[in-house]
């Protein structure tokens, strides 16, 4: 019995059956498990930070000579832009008010008024190349929690897989492993936007269960559904870049672009829920 | 023994640093390599297999803490990689650099087929053809360039705990 202890090939067993067990346990849902990543990347968060932060120094440094004269050139259009902008603007400021009314009057709650949005950093990217997961220097400390969703200026990233003491993960929307409810902004029809291993690559995702009665075309825009409970409404996607079939007219998907520049994305912005009583929200899930 | 700890410990941690930050910095067309699956094949092939899979389980962890999905996948697939590596090395030269550089080709492969294989098969397979042209080989070819820099350091480790091994044993 002894011997049978100390062989290697018993011990090998263990550790096998115990690693299986924990894999199984941290795929769940907020497990006890998970507090073992935590100390590992509560560790190695503050280097990662300061490898990046000297990174784009350096990087900047060197961008420095170069942006001169494209900046001179970009200054002029700038200026152009905002004159055309500005009158836009005027225009808009009316409808807003008039939207404003007209929202009172019908009572619509606004998913995004209740939400705050806080600014982080991409610190890691993903180590293989499979996946699309990055981490991004707020932690729970910050009151980062799962599922908080992921967005820029542009549009939709992701969501927060796992939120650790000093630093998040965040599965990006073009990731095989998300799946996102959304809808077409010109029909409002559900649509799943999901993301695929092969167009991964070129920052792509795909839209599924188009209803066999819509008429989607190139350039329409999509948005969050707000179903599903993790992204709020309206926050855009992407446009549709191209419509496949399958193998009948009724079986059809369609390629769509982000809005966001995955791989050139830096700084994201969480949206985190203002009342702190979310906790109950979360267990009903 | 301390000694080897602290080295071990400098060279997992520097490996999954500098895997997770400067890995997106370092690719090309698209395909960063897998500078853990390096360490772990280089010290596997040099050291016995204790230490190979002692390593690999580490940097599997580590792996998993930051960057997986779930922890205890990387780990246990370095766990094995390190012992399937270090048990091959009584058969070998091991202090050739070309079989460091041949051993980290064909193992990177191995493991990254069955990252692939055990993350997907659930959903529809895309097949073998298609990740082996676009992730796989370029990958494992990046591998072996970088393997050749592991390998440079971890035998001059490797070289410094066999003298220490010799001198404490004479005393």
């Amino acid at each position: 019995m002894l011997r049978l202890i100390k062989s290697k090939i018993f011990i090998l067993l263990i550790i096998s059956i115990a690693l299986l067990v924990t894999i199984g346990f941290s795929s769940m849902r907020n497990s006890r498990v998970n507090y073992i990543s935590d100390i590992f990347s509560t560790i190695l968060s503050p280097f990662q930070r300061f490898i990046n932060s000297s990174g784009d120094k350096i990087n900047d440094f060197f961008a420095h000579f170069d942006d001169i004269d494209r900046l001179r050139k970009e200054n002029e259009l700038l200026k152009q832009r905002i004159d055309e902008l500005e009158t836009e603007r005027e225009d808009l400021i009316e409808f807003k008010v008039k939207n404003e009314e007209l929202r009172q009057a019908l009572n619509i709650k606004d998913q995004y008024s209740d939400r705050e949005s806080i600014g982080a950093n991409i610190i890691a990217k993903d180590m293989g190349n499979w996946f699309n997961i990055f981490t991004i220097d707020r932690g729970t400390k910050d009151g980062m929690k799962n599922d908080y969703p992921v967005v820029t200026s542009k549009g939709l990233v992701g969501r927060v897989m796992k939120a650790d003491l000093f630093s998040s993960k965040v599965i990006s929307i073009i990731d095989e492993d998300s799946s996102v409810s959304a809808r077409l902004s010109k029909t409002s029809d559900l649509v799943i936007v999901k993301g695929d291993n092969k167009l991964k690559d070129q920052g792509l995702c795909i839209m599924e269960y188009i209803p066999a009665d819509v008429d989607v075309a190139v350039n329409d825009s999509v948005e969050t559904s707000g179903m599903g409970g993790i992204y709020p409404k309206g926050i855009i996607i992407g446009k549709v870049k191209e419509v496949r079939q399958r193998t009948n007219e009724l079986d059809r998907y369609a390629i769509i672009e982000p809005s966001v520049d995955f791989k050139r994305l830096e700084e994201v912005l969480v949206l985190k829920e203002k009342n702190s009583n979310s906790e109950a929200g979360e267990n009903n899930r | 023994m301390r000694l080897k700890i602290i080295a071990y410990t400098i060279l997992i941690f520097l490996t999954v640093l500098i895997q997770s930050t400067l890995g997106s910095y370092i690719n090309v067309y698209g395909v960063k390599p897998n500078i853990t699956i390096v360490v772990i094949v280089v010290v596997a092939l040099l050291r016995n297999n204790i230490e190979g899979a002692v390593v690999g389980f580490f940097c599997g962890l580590l792996q998993d803490s930051a960057s997986g999905m779930v922890i205890g996948f990387y780990a246990l697939l370095g766990l094995y990689l390190g012992l399937t590596v270090s048990s091959l090395n009584k058969k070998l030269y091991r202090e050739n650099v070309l079989i460091a550089v041949f051993l980290t080709f064909v193992f990177s492969v191995i493991y990254e087929y069955l990252v692939y294989f055990l993350n997907t098969f659930l959903r529809s397979p895309l097949g073998f053809i298609y990740p082996m042209q676009k992730v796989i080989i370029p990958e494992a070819i990046y591998n072996c360039v970088i393997s050749i820099f592991v390998f440079i350091i971890v035998v001059k480790m490797h070289r410094r705990f066999e003298e220490f091994d010799k001198n404490s044993r004479r005393y």
